[in-house]
């Protein structure tokens, strides 16, 4: 239930073809097969990954869980991984990525948990008016925060909020495993009714002696056994045994990431995380300069903040398609999959990733990634 | 940039203000996209691929049913053929031109990018890409810089050189309108430099390849597949697709047609262009470009280009939406005391046949005729 960095280009993945469809390809237009399919059923498709919801139900006081179908073009996810999740809002597709909390069993079902964000778009859209039957584009899973499948090494999951989802994923796998090795779960939340998840953590607390959980509110007191109050800190890990054995994974957003590091990287065999990325900046300075990864040709370049995208990508050396460069012709449009730009006439802001940033009347106001 | 008494001549400041304000229009049309743009190119999504197959399926029947039943036959093909040729028109001008541009990109559908969109014509969508959205509409009735003036192949203005060869054009101008699809698929070849040796035949066979891909594509879906469904009786289906074919040509042709070659329509000098303001811009699109009245069903079948002046100005706005921002539009040409050129479809494509005929013959342009006047006199 996270928005995070978005790596996925909004374009058709390329994938490797059936001989069927490599047969078909030069005489079926995609877009026609698409248009008939999906008139038979939502989610048939030539290509695209696809899913239907089938399923919501609310999972904390501003959570809800959706349960996907999707069809046969995606291919699945390993716990604790993402995906990127797309629902057309207002006419425009908005994409944004989650962890899955329920993955694809026999029944080829996934779960994404999706928490209200204020101001989010398509987390607002997916809590509030998202509806069983709705078909979401799914991209395919990326992320490394994954389980060492041989290691029967102690492990400690650190969850804030929103980080939970890649962590249940990964405590759902352990537990269906029998708990192989000692895992422990701290959980922040501001207030209890924020928590998911809590009867089925304290069905694994009481059926493995193994698993030890622990609810960390930050904004009201602790009640029950397993609760606790305060934001992370050292006295709170003290209690965690064999602290030093321990494989941590600390999922949250930025600052509690950083803390949790600050406090455990050097202490313990291992450490993974997983930071929500900060909001887009909006206040942005016209001097400095930023980094652009292109990211078809495996490269990094720096240009100057507040230029036209195109001049500053030519003065690196880059030959890119243009034409008019007064932004009416579309030549040099390429798709940029994250990063903050705004429009040279207008003043438009842009967070989102787009199919088609015209590089002429646009400058980087951020870091960006670009299919280039 | 000539001055004609139809249009005040604008000083700097005003042209500037005169930019300002057309970009204002864009602005308020940018800030309203959203779902009623979706649903409207979803719509005309629709409309294509059902128009297209009741047409398929009406040929089918005529060529079929009419071997066994008699007069099936005419009517059936007289249908499938109306609503083959409507569906091409619509993909053509409202759907493919119109997303090539790009003024669908914001939805970030990619069956709606404007990038890799290909449409259902001989010409492929890359050379479109090109010609049409770039060079023309950059360099919009520029001479020598937007190939639109005459493809090469006519003289429409008397600024262009006479030569013998444009005495034939009103024949060449209805084979043109005929094959139209064929010529923009090879204008951007260049086969006349080719032809000249300015292009050497290695570099032409490379030019050519995505251009004959596309073309055996299009070959062999409407005339083998489709005809070929039919069995024994596919001559009326083979018929149908072709009549099809150049009835989808010749509409988008004089549609074209009257976006800018209109009597007051005007053609600009290279030097023209050089450090061209917004405003300037503006001018010169307005000047070399005529629209069309006729209300919904015209705007529909035009792909909007009825509304060729607000198409010039915004091309990569929803082009349904041009009839609305014209009202504003219209207003300021007239507080600039600009001609706004509009008319109707017989009215405007009179010029243009006029000036097929009349251009065909030597003319000389009215600013050297006046000039030839004073010094005879």
């Amino acid at each position: 239930m996270s928005a995070r960095p978005r790596p996925a280009s909004t374009r058709l993945p390329a994938r490797s073809d059936s001989p069927f469809r490599r047969l078909a390809r030069p005489w079926l237009s995609p877009r026609v097969f698409d248009f008939w399919a999906s008139r038979l059923h939502p989610t048939w498709s030539w290509e695209r990954p696809l899913a239907r919801i089938v399923e919501r139900r609310a999972e904390s006081a501003d959570a809800v869980t959706l349960v996907l179908r999707p069809n046969r073009h995606w291919h699945g996810c390993r716990p604790g991984q993402h995906l990127n999740v797309s629902a057309e809002i207002d006419g425009c597709r908005v994409t944004r990525s989650y962890s899955p909390t329920g993955l694809p069993g026999r029944d080829r079902r996934v779960a994404i948990t999706v928490k209200a964000v204020d101001g989010g778009k398509l987390s607002r859209h997916l809590c509030e008016r998202a509806k069983v039957g709705d078909v979401l584009d799914l991209g395919p899973a990326f992320g490394d925060m994954q389980l060492d499948e041989n290691a029967a090494a102690p492990r400690l999951f650190l969850a804030a909020g929103s980080g939970i989802t890649p962590l249940i994923a990964l405590t759902r796998a352990l537990a269906a495993r029998g708990m192989p090795a000692p895992l422990s779960l701290l959980y922040w939340a501001r207030k209890r009714e924020q928590l998911c998840f809590v009867d089925e953590l304290r069905s694994y607390a009481a059926a493995h002696p193994r698993f030890q959980l622990r609810f960390l509110l930050t904004g009201e007191a602790a009640d029950a056994a397993d609760e606790g109050q305060g934001r992370i800190d050292a006295a709170q890990l003290a209690t965690i045994a064999d602290l030093a054995d321990r494989e941590v994974y600390a999922c949250g957003p930025g600052g509690f990431v950083d803390e949790a590091r600050a406090l455990l990287a050097a202490r313990t065999v291992s450490f993974q995380a997983e930071a929500f990325s900060p909001p887009p900046r909006t206040q942005e300075d016209l001097d400095g300069t930023v980094e652009i990864t292109l990211a078809a040709s495996a490269r990094t370049v720096t240009v100057a903040r507040g230029q036209s995208l195109l001049g500053a990508l030519e003065a690196q050396g880059l030959k890119l398609a243009s034409g008019c460069r007064m932004g009416i012709c579309n030549t040099c449009a390429c798709g940029k999959r994250s990063g903050s730009t705004r429009h040279l006439h207008t003043g438009d802001a842009q967070h989102e990733p787009v199919s088609a940033l015209r590089l002429c009347v646009n400058s980087a106001t951020s870091d960006l990634v670009l299919d280039l | 940039m000539t001055t004609t008494t139809r249009n005040r001549k604008l000083s700097p400041d005003e042209l500037d203000s005169f930019g300002r304000e057309l970009d204002e229009v864009r602005a308020r049309a940018v800030a309203q996209l959203g779902q009623r743009d979706a649903d409207y190119i979803r719509r005309i999504v629709a409309a294509v691929r059902w128009t297209g197959l009741g047409g398929r399926l009406a040929l089918m029947i005529g060529a079929i049913g009419g071997a066994f039943v008699s007069g099936l036959l005419i009517p059936a093909w007289i249908v499938g053929v109306l609503l083959l040729a409507l569906s091409k028109i619509l993909e053509n001008m409202e759907l493919g031109h119109n997303v090539m541009h790009g003024q669908y990109d914001w939805m970030r559908d990619p069956h709606l990018d404007g990038k890799t969109y290909e449409w259902d014509i001989v010409a492929t969508g890359d050379n479109w890409r090109k010609t049409h959205n770039y060079q023309h509409h950059t360099w919009t009735n520029v001479r020598g810089m937007d190939d639109d003036i005459g493809y090469g192949l006519l003289r429409l203005f008397p600024e262009q050189r006479w030569r013998p060869f444009y005495l034939f054009q009103p024949i060449v101008a209805v084979i043109f309108a005929v094959l139209f699809e064929w010529g923009v698929a090879i204008q951007d070849l260049r086969l006349g430099r080719w032809w000249y040796g300015k292009i050497s035949n290695a570099q032409m066979r490379k030019n050519f390849r995505p251009v004959g891909r596309k073309m055996a594509r299009q070959l062999i879906k409407d005339y083998l597949f489709f005809p070929l469904l039919a069995g024994p009786f596919f001559l009326p289906v083979l018929l149908g697709n072709i009549v099809a074919n150049v009835l989808r040509n010749l509409w988008t042709y004089t549609v074209i047609f009257c976006g800018h070659f209109t009597a007051d329509a005007e053609t600009f000098a290279k030097e023209s262009v050089k450090n061209e303001s917004r405003g300037h811009w503006y001018l010169r699109q307005l000047r070399g470009s005529s629209n069309l009245t006729g209300g919904r069903l015209m705007d529909l079948m035009t792909g909007n280009l009825s509304h060729q002046i607000e198409h010039h100005f915004f091309p990569d706005i929803p082009a349904h939406r041009y009839a609305a921002m014209a009202v504003d539009v219209r207003a300021i040409c007239a507080r600039y005391g600009q001609h706004y050129n509009t008319g109707s479809l017989p009215r405007q494509f009179g010029q243009v046949v006029w000036r097929i005929l009349r251009h065909a013959l030597p003319s000389r342009p009215p600013v050297k005729r006046a000039r030839l006047a004073r010094s005879s006199a």
